[in-house]
């Protein structure tokens, strides 16, 4: 259906041309899924935009071609591609907050193709419309079809991106990240509606993610892209179960699994090499831990039994697996931990007024308030050295909750204690002494560190704040503080922008610490990392826990890193405690209805294949 | 909507109520005392306590000010101290005459204005949008006084085509009204140009290259369709809002365009009695300009939310 | 030990590659550069003095000696133009400085404190916009005798407002990062917060938008004195100037052009300057005052 020769394309950028895509070959077979999995920055979204002939002015393909059906795309009149996308290829984006235009109904937009493609006329386009947004499972689709997109949900949305995508019936059909920003009970509704979509309509998918787990229940083959570059590429059961690559192997053991409860979790060190001058040989040497003095010769793609691996070792590391991270010292003593709560907080309830205002009943205007009630009358404890880990969807109020238990949000009812002190009604001046004793650590590192100063200030700030050593000896604190988070001591001087996503991230934890806190909440702190950096911060936090003896308050959306690191789990959900428990009686028999339901959404990378046709 | 509506509404008699405040503050409070300046600065004390009386001037302010107020609401106006006049008629004159030329001024701006700016961001990075790239920072560098010179230089001057001054009522004959507003138009127009299409310009670029239309682009439309119906509705919303500043811009043009060409507007209204320290007359001139700048900028926002659905329904379906 | 971040990146310490600064920008450096230089050197290069009258010289088109010609009093054009940059510049920079002066601060309490302080402050700022500004300058210059000092105050004073709303906008923008909720969860103050973490970020784009700023003072305040509200004869400020050349246009161009042009020059100048700085801003930040 769609084949891909030798495909590369380059990005001209104010530091020089940077090679997003070298010499990639891919084809989707007609009625057969074909998934893309690479981290970022792997080049795995240029593919889709190449393939629709949608690529930004900056970029230019420098050599391949691009077959659909027998025909060159590269070819084309501008006319001829045109016509072609998306009567016969469809494209449906990541983000659904952005790609619906805001001021056209939605019904127009999931039947514009039918009028441009298919010569309906606007009248019969929109009733097809309804009659799409029906299927792809939305309740109301006459009222929705009416509707703007600012007055839908997200995983509404992207129903009816994937309606407006399947409107004129293409036969292939590109998905870039379709459900990375939804829930994980919406995602699995969106790829339950795929999986059907294919059955039904003979559909052929080129499906593009970062995230193994929705790969593995989607797709029919999987090739993994890594730095531009296809480093294996072979059915989806062989590549999941049994990778060869490397980083393959690497990015399947980094991924904390359910059921699975390893101490430390396998991580990927190092980074992406730099695209603007790629190396000529392997170019994941500088991360490999089974690399040799001939890996730095060029690699080429090739046959290595039902799949193709661009790896000269692949033979003899066919079955080695991925180094196991060694065991740590052994955590401080259980009993010690299990003593009094560090944390303790009761009934406690935040509610924020929205949109107050006049509104008119006919003539008589009225005071209208709309209440949103994140945190509702919440009780919970946190013992020392514990890991309370919190789960929730997106606005199911977990962030409020860990904001609100440092006072950093004014609570409404409620008491919060912190060690032995009551901190729920105090002013904010007095709340020093807690401040030292509970710290955060926040989830995007491009906003938690000021850009305009070094690490060090950084991190001399907090000592500095509270006091803790005399000035002479905070340079001495700073190293001490970067060595704890595996930082080398010269990154002192460096600023935030010179530093990955995993290391802003570490600096983030060594200034929490600096003030030798008792307890953190940890607010999302992997969910903007790639997964094999995510893991390294996972192990890190693991590590100070029992080094340390810190409680934490474990924030994410992702149960499986909560599974992996927590000693105990609440669920939340608009803003009540569901459920609250011993980690493995959550996970393996969880009571409350909903978490039943967010525990089945998540889609796992180690589960059985399902049958396919 | 209709709250929406009722709030700005508000907002406009409740901005209308300061700045009068302001205007008179600015006005009463300034160290200057308006006897002296009416009189001139060696009048004799007595004959400065006797205006002073008169005035009213030795009462509280906020007495002063009511009493102004309470007089404007009921279409007193007061008298113009240089002219002894009541300042209403005056005044009404001054507007119609003014808003002839902005209006005029104000209608070219837009068409012209809006429709450089989308042909500028439609040849993006051609040779088109760098000519009309550069006559904008030549647009906007230029300033008023120094355009309406270059116009009287070159159409009354060398061309001999136009008066160079002064105004003609239609009795006098269309054509004739019509050419003394012709070259204070084409001063206003190109001086407030620029500006228009500059934002026209940036916000067409940044709506073409978003992602819903990108996401247009995939699903195959034709580039008409895109451009017209996708890009420009959301295009133009900022450009409304920043039609109405363009348009108080413009009321502040008309001071200096209407001094130079001798124009009876309100501008040279405003210009002459300050120069005269006719005080009454250039309070009651700036509330009125501040008046229609409020309406202008009140349309600007009811338009806004008419075409942008965020506004128009607060409704939720999900 | 688990898995180490460190080992490969500290072999890479790459900065992003200083960006090479756009045409725009150089373009705009070198002409402001120019003019505040020529400016700041006038008393020194200028041709002639610009202020003796000589009735000999009267009206003599741009020639050898005078390379742009003489005025109505015989003083050579190219002097005043010279000692009217420093005039339109300063007034220009003063403006500027008390527009930032107060509208910064007002502009980072608004957006960092919200709630009713916000709500006083930019209906303040409401008020002062529903004026023109050349209204408002009139308005404060009408009741006091004419200086230039006061008409860069009046300039000054007038775009207080617009100032205000870009420093709110911007501290908005930098109140809801995360570096600032891990302020508060060390207990600073609000004067540290506002000044320390906030206040190092917000200069920037400020600044960029103040270089822009200048020129709508320079424009503003030579209208003012065009209208005879602000430099009085015999100064040689360019909008005095253009406006005592109106009367002559006829007979001696050069009077009016010369002035004209020197001052489309330099706001051309400034102009493409602070735009080019605006193109090397953060991108977060950028998008905030651009929608101005």
């Amino acid at each position: 259906m769609l084949q891909i020769d030798d495909l590369t394309v380059r990005y001209r950028t104010p530091g020089g041309v940077l090679e997003a895509l070298s010499s990639i070959s891919i084809s989707a077979e007609k009625g057969r899924t074909l998934a893309l999995v690479g981290e970022s920055g792997s080049g795995k979204s240029t593919v889709a935009l190449a393939a629709m002939g949608l690529l930004p002015q900056e970029a230019e393909i420098a050599s391949g071609k691009i077959v659909f059906d027998g025909r060159d795309i590269g070819a084309m009149s501008f006319e001829e591609r045109r016509q072609l996308r998306g009567s016969r290829l469809g494209l449906v984006f990541q983000d659904p907050f952005s790609v619906l235009n805001p001021s056209l109904p939605i019904g127009e937009q999931v039947g514009e193709g039918l009028v441009h493609h298919r010569g309906f006329s606007k009248a019969q386009a929109f009733e097809r419309a309804v009659e799409l947004l029906n299927e792809v499972g939305i309740v109301n689709p006459q009222a929705v079809a009416k509707a703007y997109p600012h007055e839908l949900s997200g995983g509404m949305r992207q129903r009816a991106l994937i309606a407006g995508a399947l409107a004129p019936e293409p036969d292939l059909l590109i998905l870039d990240e379709p459900t990375t920003a939804l829930d994980v009970t919406i995602e699995a509704q969106i790829l339950d509606l795929l999986e059907q979509l294919r059955t039904s309509r003979g559909l052929t998918m080129l499906f593009i993610s970062h995230n193994l787990g929705v790969v593995r229940r989607i797709a029919d083959e999987v090739a993994v892209l890594y730095a531009g570059q296809i480093v294996e590429h072979g059915s989806t059961t062989e590549v999941l179960h049994h990778p060869v690559h490397p980083y393959s192997k690497g990015l399947l053991a980094a991924i904390p699994r359910i059921g699975l409860k390893q101490h430390r979790l396998a991580a990927i060190p190092g980074r992406l090499p730099d695209l603007r001058k790629p190396p000529s040989g392997c170019r994941f040497i500088t991360r490999c831990p089974f690399a040799t003095p001939s890996s730095d010769a060029p690699q080429t793609l090739r046959q290595v039994g039902e799949r193709k691996v661009r790896c000269a070792n692949a033979e003899p590391l066919r079955d080695t697996p991925w180094p196991r991270p060694e065991q740590v010292a052994e955590p401080i003593d259980l009993s010690a931990r299990n003593q009094k709560p560090i944390v303790s907080v009761t009934d406690l309830t935040k509610t924020f007024r929205l949109g107050g205002g006049w509104r008119f009943d006919g003539w008589r205007p009225r005071k209208v308030e709309t209440l949103l009630t994140p945190v509702n009358a919440i009780s919970l404890d946190i013992r020392q050295g514990e890991v309370l880990g919190l789960v929730g969807e997106s606005g199911s109020g977990k962030t409020t909750l860990g904001r609100t238990i440092l006072r950093l949000i004014d609570p409404d009812a409620g008491t919060i204690r912190i060690g032995s002190e009551t901190i729920s009604d105090k002013p904010q001046r007095e709340l020093e002494a807690m401040r030292r004793t509970a710290q955060i650590v926040f989830q995007n590192p491009d906003s938690s560190l000021n850009p305009r100063k070094t690490i060090g200030e950084l991190l001399a700030r907090p000592i500095e704040r509270f006091g803790l050593v005399p000035k002479a000896e905070i340079p001495a604190r700073v190293r001490a503080l970067l060595d704890l988070v595996r930082l080398p001591a010269h990154y002192a001087d460096r600023y935030a922008h010179q530093m990955s996503g995993g290391e802003k991230q570490r600096v983030g934890i060594a200034r929490a610490l600096a003030t030798e806190p008792k307890f953190i909440v940890c607010d999302e702190p992997v969910s903007a990392l790639d997964v094999s950096v995510q893991a390294a911060i996972v192990n890190l936090l693991a590590d100070l826990r029992d080094r340390l003896g810190v409680a934490y308050l474990f924030i994410s959306h992702d149960i499986s890193v909560v599974a992996h690191l927590a000693d105990r789990i609440a669920v939340m959900n608009r803003g009540e405690l569901v459920e609250i428990g011993d980690a493995d009686t959550v996970m393996n028999n969880p009571q409350h209805p909903y978490t039943i339901k967010l525990l089945s959404a998540v889609p796992r990378v180690d589960a059985a294949m399902q049958a396919r046709t | 909507m209709t709250a929406y509506v009722v709030r700005r509404l508000l907002f406009v008699v409740l901005v209308l109520v300061a700045v009068s405040m302001l205007v008179f503050g600015i006005t009463a409070l300034l160290p200057a005392n308006v006897a002296y300046l009416i009189l001139g600065p060696f009048a004799p004390p007595e004959q400065v306590r006797a205006l002073e009386l008169k005035l009213g001037l030795t009462d509280p302010i906020w007495q002063q000010y009511l009493r102004w107020a309470s007089g404007f609401l009921t279409g007193d106006l007061g008298e113009s101290t240089l002219m002894n006049r009541p300042i209403g008629p005056l005044l009404a004159e001054a507007i119609g005459r003014s808003l002839m030329l902005t209006g005029a001024s104000f209608v070219l701006i837009a068409v012209i204005g809006v429709g450089l700016g989308i042909v500028a961001a439609l040849r993006h990075g051609r040779p088109l949008d760098h000519g009309v790239s550069v006559g904008t920072y030549l647009g906007i560098a230029v300033p008023e006084f120094f355009w309406a010179i270059v116009v009287i230089m070159v159409f009354a001057a060398w061309l001999g085509w136009l008066p160079a001054s002064g105004y003609e009522s239609p009795s006098a004959g269309l054509w004739i009204w019509a050419q003394h507003l012709i070259a204070p138009t084409i001063t206003l127009v190109f001086g407030h140009l620029a500006h228009v299409s500059r934002l026209t310009r940036s916000s067409m670029i940044e709506v073409l290259q978003s992602p819903y239309v990108t996401a247009a682009r995939a699903k195959g439309l034709p580039e008409r369709v895109i451009v017209l119906h996708h890009a420009l509705r959301n295009a133009l919303l900022p450009t409304i809002t920043v039609l109405a500043l363009d348009f108080g811009r413009l009321m502040g043009g008309i001071v200096v365009v209407e001094t130079i060409f001798a124009y009876p507007g309100l501008g040279r209204l405003i210009v002459f009695s300050i120069q005269n320290r006719d005080l009454p007359t250039l309070q009651a001139s700036i509330l009125v300009v501040a008046a229609i700048y409020a309406l202008a900028n009140l349309m600007a926002d009811l338009l806004y939310a008419r075409f942008n659905p965020k506004i128009r329904f607060g409704r939720n379906v999900g | 030990m688990s898995g180490d971040a460190t080992t490969a990146s500290a072999a890479a310490p790459e900065k992003p590659p200083r960006r090479p600064m756009s045409l725009q920008l150089k373009v705009g450096l070198a002409i402001t550069g120019t003019m505040v230089l020529l400016g700041l050197l006038a008393p020194w290069i200028a041709p002639h003095p610009w202020d003796t009258i000589s009735m000999r010289t009267r009206f003599l088109a741009p020639n050898a000696t005078y390379w742009l010609g003489t005025d109505e009093y015989g003083r050579d054009v190219l002097s005043r133009l010279l000692m009217g940059a420093r005039l339109s510049i300063a007034m220009g920079v003063a403006a500027t400085v008390v527009s930032l002066a107060i509208g910064v601060p007002m502009g980072l309490a608004a957006g960092y404190f919200r709630g009713w302080t916000d709500e006083v402050l930019m209906r303040l700022a409401d008020i002062l916009m529903a004026v023109p500004p050349i209204m408002l300058g009139l308005l404060v210059l009408a009741v006091t005798p004419p200086a230039l000092w006061k008409t860069a105050l009046a300039v000054g004073f007038v775009y207080i407002p617009l100032i205000a709303r870009i420093a709110r906008s911007v501290t908005l923008t930098l109140a809801n990062e995360e570096f600032i909720q891990a302020a508060k969860a060390r207990a600073e103050s609000n004067w540290y917060i506002l000044f320390r973490e906030i206040l190092p970020n917000a200069w920037p784009p400020l600044l960029v938008e103040a270089s822009l700023r200048v020129t709508y003072a320079i424009l503003l305040g030579s209208a003012l004195s065009f209208l005879g509200l602000g430099a009085q004869p015999p100064s040689s400020d360019w909008g005095l100037m253009i406006s005592e050349a109106r009367s002559f246009i006829d007979r001696a161009p050069w009077i009016a052009l010369a002035p004209g042009i020197a001052m489309c020059v330099l706001v051309i100048g400034i102009n493409l300057l602070g735009d080019g700085a605006r193109e090397r801003l953060d991108p977060r930040l950028k998008a905030r005052i651009g929608k101005r």
